[in-house]
């Protein structure tokens, strides 16, 4: 039985998300590093020719030159220019990573929000669906994908989305269900509501924060990922993306060869891309836990009665 | 007032499985509950924590069906409504309000959201520009000013997040309104506020409420007839002064005795320690008969059925049988429509 | 005259976050005699739980006392070394949380959580620790085999019991309370406070009970202070807060009480809500919601102007402070 509601402080708690998110982001270091990463990165795909004038295909020079100034990674094997193919290769990767964290952040939504709002046989159904989507041995899948297949970047789209997509429902699910009994939600099942509209209006809003997160966290994983994937082979080999830059270093046997530039490189980039959406994701621990809050102490001293 | 009651509960009955799939343990949250609330009136649900009183505003506002009983609304069996449409014009006779004026509302939303859902949904007669008048009407109705709609539910008080639950209520135009536990988590010179529009809804608005608390005083201020509930049963009902000049049960009793007056200086009685009641797997038998002083051989055996005693209830094997007190007052006051700042 | 037990002089406590600084408590000053019951009775937002958590040193980030003393038998506890804190901690006073169910460790029996009490403030044998325990138990009426029980199978009143003879272990001379009872039924919640005074009658501790309901307090206090908006509005005997209150606030609280018994009046409530600490009102804060609202109250600050043995701050009474 509650008593009246005491608050300890008058401070409300509870902004609009984007201004509540730009401050997480302004007052939290990590967060401004990774922000800062993905602007770099970001510009670097929009205006690809404002900072590698040189066409990245072309086969122009001397084959396997180490970094020097008219170089700054060196050249491939045929010629091509490395730092160009590197910068060129940003915006089909950064396309990619935000194509599939995109659909697999929404898949793991509405499986995981679903599971948790229906409850009973459809909430176990669908999580033992999530469990074996999680579990399911990667290596063989692709094996068995890639002879089926097309070769292409739809291909390593579709089998990145399927191997991701699992990785963040559970977590959804369980925010779902802390959110299944609250009294709004209630409401709108008093008032009448279809399922669909409270899952996609009344619950969905209330997890953007998780969302973020959680789409942040899955780019992490992808970026890694597509890169090993095209490092193996799978999707288009011939497309200027880092991952593809990894699988022709390494057919090129460039680490032997004495040009190691060439697949640390974009090696480095997949880290650095990574990288930022990791630290990004920092801001979020901020909103979803107000303790981790920088506190302000202002040394006044101690005054006197 | 019309003869027939607006709703009409027998043997209400709600079962819940604790445990797994192979645990025998069922909590009795309600047993055998018959209720009826007349148009036009405000009656009050009175019990302590496992009294089975949230449960049945959930039952009637179906948000899960019972596990026994019949609930008839205006004449019409609840069980019979299986159409979605049926359900929907239920829906938009019966609302309700939440306890937690916190947990009531989505964060996300402006206030108003609930409102205009609820005029989108059950007044869809009514064009845009209409619907934004009425969301008005039923802000003044509460007692808010209509520039409270656009705010979130942060910026806003306990009190005044309760009158935006009844204005949400209100939206639909109901007749009835379940509330539960509406003024519990509001500080005290707050409540008066709530309690006096909410005496004012039914006067103006022709709206009858349901209101569940704990609280026995403010029962008393606002309602009509007062039905008391423990365990999942009920144990007490009739006119509200009548029951609680002349406290039958033993249980009604011990409520009165336990409230305290700030302004009277009564002294204690009992020396009950006030242990929740077991409704988990329970037997026959009187479930207040463990603290009960005047239980007999009887009580432990049979269950006792609500008995009539002059215009009230009374399901009690040992004080059902006596003559009742004569009548001194008129019954409760009606209280104007309070509008508060 | 003996010296008071506890004397709390113009305590502070400021909220320092990064989206706006709250004085939650401003300058509070009351005093506790041995064996007295002080009622602390207000609203949310009027500072009582922070009060509550200063005096008892429970205070932690952003919260800050900021000015002000508490001085317990002689000690500033507000300046005092942790050291000497913790020695003074249960033995000399202890405290009672709102929810046992946050003070009390769920993963341990009532009686372990007894022994690890005992030991962290004291030097006892085995044998002296089972007797204590037992003892305390049946001071709050609760039979000894619980001490092998874990919170989770005690009822709300038994572990609000359980909590209050933890709090006893020592049999300190001041007990602090957090609205105890709230969490309970109202016949729970009765016999609690019934054995609470009990208690207090037969091993004369002090007790400062902090509550928002005042009708717990009406019985069992014997002084009465209501805070509103991190001040205090009114102080005084429990009689004469109940039967002349002099503040508009009190005034307003005892008008918003449905009464069980008697003639039915209409009841008034209080207008408004408590004022958002960050932004109090100028002058007098109580003065947007108060029926008795004078010119002055926007401007000027009222004082605490004592009214025979009462204290009030109110303009009303500042011609006739004595």
């Amino acid at each position: 039985m509650a008593g009246a509601v005491t608050d300890v402080t008058n401070v409300p708690e509870e902004r609009a998300e984007p201004r509540r998110f730009l401050r997480a982001v302004r007052g939290n270091r990590k967060a401004v590093a990774g922000a800062v990463i993905l602007l770099v990165i970001v510009f670097v795909a929009v205006f690809p020719g404002l900072v590698a004038p040189d066409d990245p295909q072309a086969t122009l020079y001397e084959p396997n030159l180490l970094p020097s100034p008219s170089h700054l990674l060196g050249t491939t094997q045929l010629g091509q220019d490395v730092f160009s193919q590197l910068i060129w290769s940003t915006r089909l990767t950064l396309w990619v990573t935000l194509v599939v964290s995109v659909i697999a952040t929404i898949l793991s939504m509405v499986i995981g929000v679903t599971a948790a709002y229906a409850g009973g046989l459809t909430d176990r159904v669908l999580t033992v669906f999530i469990d074996v989507f999680l579990i399911l041995p990667v290596l063989p899948l692709l094996i068995l994908l890639a002879a089926y297949l097309p070769p292409g970047i739809t291909s390593l789209v579709i089998v990145l989305c399927i191997t991701s997509w699992a990785f963040q429902a559970r977590q959804l699910r369980s925010q779902g269900l802390s959110v299944r009994n609250r009294d709004f939600l209630i409401a709108a099942r008093v008032r009448g509501e279809r399922p669909s509209y409270i899952i996609l209006v009344e619950i969905v809003p209330t997890m953007t924060s998780l969302l973020a997160a959680s789409f942040l966290a899955l780019a992490v994983y992808v970026v890694g990922f597509a890169a090993s994937l095209q490092f193996l082979g799978i999707g288009n080999t011939s497309e200027l993306m880092w991952g593809t830059m990894l699988y022709n270093a390494q057919q090129a046997a460039a680490l032997e060869a004495g040009n190691p530039w060439w697949a640390l490189a974009p090696g480095g980039a997949v880290a650095l891309l990574g990288a930022g959406f990791a630290l990004l994701n920092y801001a979020f621990d901020e909103i979803g836990n107000p303790a981790l809050r920088p506190v302000r102490r202002r040394r006044r001293g101690r005054a006197s009665a | 007032m019309s003869d027939e009651p607006l709703l009409r509960a027998a043997g209400l009955t709600r079962h819940f499985r604790l445990g797994g799939m192979f645990d025998k343990q069922v909590l009795h949250a309600v047993d055998d509950l018959d209720l009826t609330i007349h148009e036009r009136e405000i009656v009050a649900l009175v019990g302590e924590s496992g009294s089975g009183k949230s449960t049945v505003a959930r039952l009637l506002a179906r948000v899960y069906p019972p596990t026994r009983g019949e609930i008839h609304y205006r004449g019409r069996p609840l069980h019979n409504l299986r159409s979605r449409r049926a359900l929907f014009w239920y829906r938009g006779e019966v609302a309700m309000v939440f306890q937690d004026p916190f947990s009531a509302f989505n964060p996300v939303y402006r206030v108003s959201h609930g409102v205009m859902r609820n005029l989108a949904l059950h007044r869809s007669d009514l064009s845009r520009g209409e619907r934004q008048q009425e969301a008005e009407r039923v802000c003044g109705s509460v007692g808010l000013s209509p520039k409270m709609l656009t705010r979130f539910p942060y910026e806003l008080s306990g009190g005044e997040r309760q009158r935006v639950g009844f204005a949400q209520a209100l939206a639909v135009r109901p007749k009835l309104i379940l509330a539960d536990e509406p003024v519990s988590m509001l500080d005290v010179s707050i409540r008066a506020g709530v309690l006096n529009m909410m005496a004012g809804l039914r006067d103006q608005e022709g709206v009858s409420i349901l209101y569940i608390t704990h609280d026995i005083a403010s029962a008393r201020y606002v309602a009509d007839r007062i039905v008391v509930m423990y365990a999942g049963h009920l144990v007490e009902a009739g006119p509200t002064e009548t029951v609680l000049r002349d406290p039958r049960h033993p249980y009604t009793q011990l409520l009165l005795s336990a409230v305290a007056d700030p302004r009277e200086k009564v002294e204690s009685i009992s020396a009950d320690s006030g242990e929740p009641p077991r409704v988990i797997n329970p037997t026959e038998g009187c479930r207040f008969r463990w603290r009960c002083p005047l239980a007999i051989e009887k009580c432990g055996q049979v269950t006792p059925r609500p008995m009539p005693v002059g215009s009230r209830q009374v399901a009690c094997h040992v004080t059902a049988g006596e003559p009742e007190v004569p009548a001194g007052d008129s019954g409760p006051v009606s209280v104007s429509s309070h509008r508060s700042s | 005259m003996a010296e008071p037990l506890l004397e709390v002089v113009d305590l502070t406590v400021d909220y320092l976050t990064d989206t706006a600084d709250v004085r939650a408590v401003n300058g509070v000053s009351f005093t506790v005699e041995p064996g007295e019951f002080l009622g602390i009775v207000g609203e949310s937002g009027c500072g009582k739980t922070t009060l509550l958590f200063a005096v008892a040193q429970l205070l932690s980030p952003p919260g800050e006392v900021t000015g002000g003393s508490v001085v317990f038998r002689g000690t500033d506890m507000v300046r005092v070394s942790p050291g000497e804190l913790r020695a003074m901690r249960w033995l000399d006073y202890s405290v009672v949380m709102q929810s046992a169910m946050n003070a009390l460790n769920p993963m341990k029996s009532i009686g372990a959580q007894f022994k690890d009490t005992l030991e962290a403030h004291g030097d006892s044998s085995a044998q002296e620790i089972r007797q204590r325990s037992a003892e305390v138990l049946a001071l709050v009426g609760i039979d000894a085999a619980h001490l092998k029980s874990y919170p989770h199978q005690l009822s709300g009143g038994m572990r609000q019991r359980a909590m209050i003879a933890m709090a006893l272990l020592f049999t300190p001379q001041l007990v602090i309370m957090d609205e105890p009872t709230s969490a309970l039924d109202v016949v729970a919640q009765r016999s609690l406070m019934n054995k609470v005074k009990d208690l207090q009658r037969r091993l004369g501790f002090a007790i400062v009970f902090v509550t928002h309901d005042m009708s717990v307090v009406s019985r069992y206090a014997d002084r009465v202070m209501v805070m509103y908006a991190g001040q205090v509005a009114e102080a005084a005997s429990t009689e004469a807060i109940f039967d002349r209150p002099l503040h508009p606030y009190t005034r307003g609280l005892m008008n918003a009480f449905p009464s069980i018994g008697g003639p039915r009046r209409e009841l008034a409530g209080i207008p408004g809500a408590p004022p958002d600490l960050a932004r109090p009102p100028s002058g007098c804060r109580f003065h947007p919601r108060c029926p008795e609202v004078m010119p002055a109250c926007l401007t000027r600050e009222p004082e605490l102007y004592a009214i025979g043995g009462a204290e009030v701050r109110c303009l009303l009474y500042a011609e006739d402070d004595r």
